[in-house]
């Protein structure tokens, strides 16, 4: 089984103009947007390998989550790779690796997003573990189409 | 929500109480069953028990004077709810960011 996360969108704009905004302060703060009334995005990007970006969204103060988004690689207009730490209210925090990638595609752009490394992952690798139908059900719900 | 995929994932990062869902996963267990298997002590196996127990991933009954153990599932079904909320947050996210491009970059 995996954990990991696939997603895709077909946009009606070429790779380019994705991925600039894509790396645009006002095209990332969207991302993370949501027409809740009131609901905050604090977004600030250090677009260079190594550097980070950082956002804390949530419907309050009191309820921000934060993710937090260190580049790997950044290949204009193809490709983005970032390690990713998400922080929950409750203070708990995990990692993973997030790519996206912006091809060019006959109605504009196949923008894909895969997600990996999640800890369950590391577990499916190991031949001593013994409880299969646990991660079965997992399963179940990852592989159902969205 | 009580428990979160965190709660699981941290009870199942550990091999010892992997081995415990494991023997679990064949039939119930008392605390002492789990001491015997595992070489560890009652108080180690209650350690154990105790963090699969908060994730909801196995369930104890006190019997006489013995502690009997047996697999929970609340905490899978719960893992895999969180699961899905979160790949619908990102689900969103991405539809957002589509809007915003169309509708900007057009």
């Amino acid at each position: 089984m995996s954990l990991d996360l696939r997603f895709e969108r077909v946009i009606a704009v070429p790779p380019e103009r994705v991925f600039a905004t894509f790396t645009d302060p006002e095209g990332q703060r969207e991302f993370y947007g949501k027409d809740t009334p009131g609901w905050i995005v604090a977004s600030e990007c250090d677009l260079r390998v190594g550097g980070v970006w950082s956002i804390a969204f949530g419907p309050s103060r009191a309820e921000l989550y934060r993710h937090r988004h260190e580049f790997q690689a950044i290949e204009p207009p193809r490709r983005i790779l970032m390690t990713t730490k998400e922080t929950r209210l409750d203070g708990s925090s995990f990692e993973t690796t997030l790519e996206f990638t912006f091809e060019s595609h006959a109605q504009g752009t196949l923008m894909t997003m895969s997600q990996t490394g999640f800890q369950t992952a590391e577990l499916r690798d190991e031949h001593t573990i013994g409880v299969p139908h646990a991660f079965d059900r997992l399963e179940d719900v990852l592989e159902r189409d969205p | 929500m009580s428990v979160t995929l965190d709660g699981a994932f941290f009870a199942l990062s550990d091999p010892t109480r992997r081995g415990i869902l494991e023997r679990l996963s064949g039939g119930p267990a008392t605390i002492s069953d789990l001491a015997r298997s595992y070489d560890l002590t009652l108080n180690g196996v209650k350690k154990h028990v105790g963090i699969l127990e908060r994730a909801d991933l196995v369930v104890t009954e006190k019997v006489g004077r013995s502690r009997h153990c047996r697999l929970g599932s609340a905490g899978l079904g719960q893992a895999a709810e969180w699961i899905e909320a979160y790949r619908q947050a990102w689900d969103e996210r991405l539809d957002r960011f589509e809007r915003y491009v169309e509708r900007t970059q057009r």
